[in-house]
């Protein structure tokens, strides 16, 4: 998996430092905590899976909170507590449930091994911002700059969800025996965050929500397991991570073009900025999964996995979330990028060197789509056969079909 | 390279060299270039035309295995032939039109050319995908290029808001293709179409949630509003998109069903969609008659002929499959001969409103000409294309004894004409309008001219010899699905088969009864041109003794006044406005509750993790 990742990060590394150059992100402190961030997290992922990278995540994570808190406002020292918050606790009670579990090695007896599970599942919905504990993620969107919340979505935020690709690998049992859980709490993601997403007003905030809905679908791939799933929650991540880098980017683009963040009351962006809505445009197709996107991949992977263990409801929620997800993209993209200028003209050009990175980024999951072989995506596939369910499949539908009806219900 | 690539080959090379030239070519230079690579597909496209009279099924590998083993396989049909040659033939004489059309554009050039060649490789692929997922890839590349195509003026409101439209539509009525194709895959493991497998895997679930992905592209009743507000494009997409590339894409999706189990889903789907096409040509048409914008009305009676197409092809027949592809490409060469002279005289006059145009026909003659032989064709005149067309539809139905559909196919045909020649007198005949009083209308210049001279021509020609397309064409691909339709064609290859040689001496009679005319308006003394007064039956005048576009609107209105209630706009628009409700008070309980109080949203969080896990 490391193939993958390491490249992703330095990628997101490299694209950040261009673009921050050209649009200031924050004072001198933030350069040296977003390089820490990073590089504490590419080598929690080089450490493998062990107590010494769950250690090196979470001093990311403190550096990440650093990095919030650095902007110097009220509101980011309110969101900066949230996600430090958040994330110990999220720490803790992971933490806890691999002591009960011997870090995976063993599954203790009843009812230890529920304790472990439910600790599990609040410390990954804490992490990763899933609904309804999603609190932070919102707010840091909104009080941080857009390069520091793409670091903490498409980096710290990925690196967790490696964390529970790991240990789908290492406690099967976690994900099998409780399957209805899981789906329900991505399901709750899934639809809840779609929904709040398109109350948002501001773009910023509405990237946030959306964040959360696609961590759902991630959730999804990882709970259903097999080889669909891994690979699709696996090419989901990466259209995640360079959809979220490009739109953060091109929203960041907006702010400082007019000074302000940008609402749905903006309007023709694209007037001044044809780079960065087209950009945002890209990376908002990636991101919902539309062909021949790498989200595509994913999300045909999803699909198929969603048909073939939770059949026609779970099926329909899934599609429910992607309508979702296109209605909210497609509103902000034709209010905010495309029509005639409203006022938006007159501020500054977006930069060269903001330009060529954001197109980078949003050709690279266009590509990946076409040629996803081109680094190695393929390799995820390899440790998706590492995966080795031990429960019976009828074990896995009896559950599924649970959490079948969950998703009628939460629909 | 492999004869079946090679279409889609010569089209993505030619997107590659306009991204490589594009600061290098005029915007004239990037037209033809366009036109050359079009062309070039197109006159490859021809050469797979023998052997799809041979019945040869050609089988190429476009895009190695790259992801998981799946690869972007190609399997040419006579069906897929059919597409290729209609979607590049149309495609070449479009650009050839965009050449000219094109070259005052102050920027975006490049990108229009370019997305219209991914457009025309997009139907190429999708004609020729082996399985579903190909297909289903094709499908959506060209959605997003009617998107970005339709939005190219995307500084304009009326331009971004048809874009959003289009998208949202198509789009998420092509959910029903994607979760079709979900659930046979997830049954036979594959998505070819001609596996078995992938026949035993379809329902009637699976064949409802295709035809609901192809009602949208092909402008079905209900979900058909999106094509309307399309019109704010560039004419040449226009053309494109009504004529070949965007609603023939459901076309294809609805016969090539046939193709999964030997028709076996014909039984199911048959009855369905002809009742919907049948509103649909209705519909279509009525509303066609209220426009008093050219392209607009132009817009409403693709809907009402894409009606016959998908009739025709619900009939199952040999000879309702063969009506239906031959309508699928008169309609191509009409109704993009349309679009482009409605382009040409928008070019001219800088307007489309039918009640400022008015007497053209003097500055404009050729496109003039060209129109009324495009009109005629749609109309369904004799010794056009449109004519054998609307003939073979009627045979169809005629063979299955369905009268109904036979009544709703001449009540539309009838209404067709009406709207045609309102169109038309007020375009091109009578005084010039006092909207272009003191403006110089000049007629389209010669390559706008050849490109959409060259379809119009092609509508007379396969009208006095249909058999042209329908031997080397139309039957291969009827075979193609499987189902016989024995073309018997005798001496000097006309048609000899039942109903078709009634077709041929209806030709030759009408033909006859021209030249008589002709004869007898040469000999007889041409009266001299002038203004004559309109015949009315007895019906008052409106002011200035002669009925314009509104008068004819208006009277289209009070007549069909209850049809024009059959806008599903309305209902769209509310289910929106419920979701965003739902939305907002969704968002009031996350105000109050996560982002309000966290410590105790954690807890709770907590306890319902706990429950959950404890009752699993």
């Amino acid at each position: 998996m490391d193939t993958v990742l390491l490249p992703l990060f330095a990628g997101i590394a490299a694209g950040v430092w261009l673009y921050a150059r050209s649009i200031p992100q924050g004072g001198r402190s933030w350069w040296p905590l977003v390089a820490a961030t990073i590089a504490l997290v590419a080598v929690s992922r080089l450490a493998g899976h062990g107590w010494g990278a769950m250690l090196l995540a979470f001093a990311a994570e403190l550096v990440a909170a650093a990095l919030i808190l650095s902007r110097g406002t009220p509101a980011a020292a309110a969101a900066a507590r949230l996600f430090l918050g958040a994330m110990v606790a999220g720490t803790a009670a992971i933490a806890t449930a691999l002591a009960l579990t011997g870090f995976g090695t063993m599954q203790p007896a009843a009812p230890l091994d529920k304790v472990a599970v439910a600790l599990l599942m609040l410390g990954f919905a804490l992490k990763l911002g899933l609904v309804p504990v999603y609190f932070w993620l919102p707010a840091v969107a909104r009080a941080s700059s857009v390069m520091t919340t793409a670091v903490i979505v498409a980096v710290v935020d990925v690196a967790g969800f490696c964390e529970l690709l790991a240990l789908r690998e290492a406690m099967p049992w976690v994900f099998e025996g409780y399957a209805a859980v899981w789906i329900a709490l991505a399901l709750a993601s899934l639809l809840g965050a779609g929904l709040l997403a398109l109350a948002q007003s501001e773009l910023k905030p509405m990237l946030a929500f959306s964040t959360i809905h696609d961590m759902g679908y991630l959730l999804l791939g990882v709970v259903l397991g097999g080889p669909e799933g891994m690979a699709g929650a696996w090419f989901a991540i990466l259209g995640h991570a360079l959809g979220k880098l490009v739109m953060f980017g091109a929203v960041g683009a907006a702010e400082w073009h007019l000074g302000a963040p940008p609402t749905l009351d903006t309007r023709g962006l694209s007037s001044s900025l044809p780079v960065a809505g087209a950009a945002f445009m890209l990376g908002a197709l990636a991101f919902v999964g539309i062909p021949p996107t790498v989200g595509f991949l994913g999300h045909w992977r999803l699909y198929l996995a969603g048909a073939e263990l939770g059949g026609p409801v779970l099926l329909a929620a899934l599609f429910a979330g992607s309508a979702m997800g296109i209605l909210c993209y497609v509103r902000a993209i034709h209010r905010t990028w495309l029509g005639p200028a409203g006022g938006t003209a007159g501020g500054p050009a977006l930069p060269r060197a903001a330009a060529a990175v954001l197109l980078a980024f949003a050709i690279t999951p266009v590509v990946l789509g076409l040629v996803p072989g081109a680094v190695g995506v393929a390799a995820p596939e390899a440790a998706v056969h590492a995966t080795a369910p031990d429960v019976p499949p009828a074990a896995v539908a009896a559950s599924l079909n649970t959490a079948a009806s969950v998703a009628g219900g939460v629909k | 390279m492999h004869p079946i690539t090679s279409p889609i080959l010569a089209l993505l090379a030619g997107v590659v060299l306009q991204l490589l030239l594009a600061r290098t070519l005029t915007p004239a230079g990037k037209g033809i270039l366009a036109t050359a690579a079009a062309g070039t597909a197109f006159a490859a496209s021809l050469l797979l035309v023998p052997g799809a009279m041979d019945g040869t099924v050609l089988h190429a590998v476009l895009l190695a295995a790259g992801d998981g083993g799946v690869a972007l396989r190609l399997r040419v049909d006579g069906l897929g032939v059919l597409f290729m040659v209609m979607g590049t033939g149309t495609g070449a004489a479009i650009l050839l039109f965009s050449i000219r059309y094109m070259e005052h554009e102050a920027q975006g050039v490049t990108r229009f050319y370019a997305i219209m060649l991914v457009f025309i490789a997009g139907l190429l692929v999708l004609a020729g995908a082996a399985d579903m997922l190909g297909a289903y890839v094709a499908w959506e590349v060209i959605g997003l290029c009617s998107y970005s195509l339709v939005g190219f003026w995307y500084r304009r409101r009326e331009a971004a808001d048809g874009a959003r439209k289009v998208l949202l539509i198509t789009h998420l009525a092509g959910y029903g293709f994607l979760v079709g194709l979900v659930l046979v895959y997830a049954r036979a493991g594959g998505t070819e179409w001609t596996d078995p497998a992938v026949a035993d895997a379809f329902t009637t679930g699976v064949v409802a949630l295709f035809l609901v992905a192809a009602m949208a592209k092909s402008v079905m009743f209900p979900l058909h509003t999106w094509i309307p507000e399309a019109m704010n494009a560039p004419t040449p997409v226009s053309a494109l998109l009504h004529s070949a590339c965007y609603v023939k894409a459901g076309v294809y999706l609805v016969a090539r069903l046939y193709t999964v189990g030997d028709g076996q889903w014909q039984a199911a789907m048959g009855m369905p969609l002809a009742a919907v096409g049948c509103v649909t040509i209705l519909v279509g048409v009525v509303f066609a008659m209220a426009q008093t914008d050219l392209k607009r009305l132009l817009a409403f009676h693709t809907v009402s002929q894409l009606g016959y197409i998908i009739v025709a092809l619900s009939l199952g027949s040999g000879l309702g499959l063969a009506a239906g592809l031959f309508y699928c490409l008169s309609h191509a060469l009409f109704k993009g001969t349309l679009f482009m002279c409605a382009g040409a005289v928008q070019h001219a006059t800088g307007t489309r409103d039918l009640r400022d145009l008015g007497g053209l026909a003097a500055a404009m003659p050729w496109t003039a000409r060209i129109w009324i032989i495009a009109a005629a064709s749609i109309a369904g005149v004799p010794l056009t294309n449109g004519f054998v067309a609307k003939w073979l539809v009627f045979g169809a139905a005629l063979d299955q004894g369905l009268m109904a559909i036979v009544m709703v196919a001449w009540i539309g045909s009838i209404l067709t004409a009406f709207s045609f020649l309102k169109a038309t007198v007020n375009t091109f005949y009578g005084a010039p309008s006092a909207a272009l009083a003191g403006r110089r209308v000049h007629e389209a210049p010669p390559s706008m001219l050849a490109g959409m001279g060259v379809m119009a021509a092609l509508c007379l020609v396969f009208g006095v010899a249909p058999q042209l397309l329908l031997v080397p064409v139309v039957a291969p691909a009827v075979a193609g699905l499987g189902v016989a339709w024995p073309l018997e064609a005798g001496w000097l290859g006309l048609l000899t088969g039942r109903g078709a040689l009634a077709l041929t001496t209806a030709g030759g009679a009408v033909l006859a009864s021209v030249a008589l005319g002709y004869a007898v308006y040469r000999f007889a003394g041409a009266p001299v041109a002038g203004p004559v007064s309109v015949y009315s039956g007895g019906e008052p005048l409106p002011a200035g003794d002669r009925p314009g576009a509104g008068d004819f609107a208006g009277m289209a209105e009070d007549a069909f006044h209850p049809v024009y209630a059959l806008d599903p706009d309305p209902v769209y628009r509310a289910g929106w406005r419920r979701l965003t409700r739902l939305a907002a008070a969704a968002a009031s309980v996350a105000r109050a509750v996560p982002e309000r109080r966290p410590v105790l949203t954690v807890a709770l969080t907590a306890a319902a993790l706990a429950a959950g896990v404890w009752l699993v």
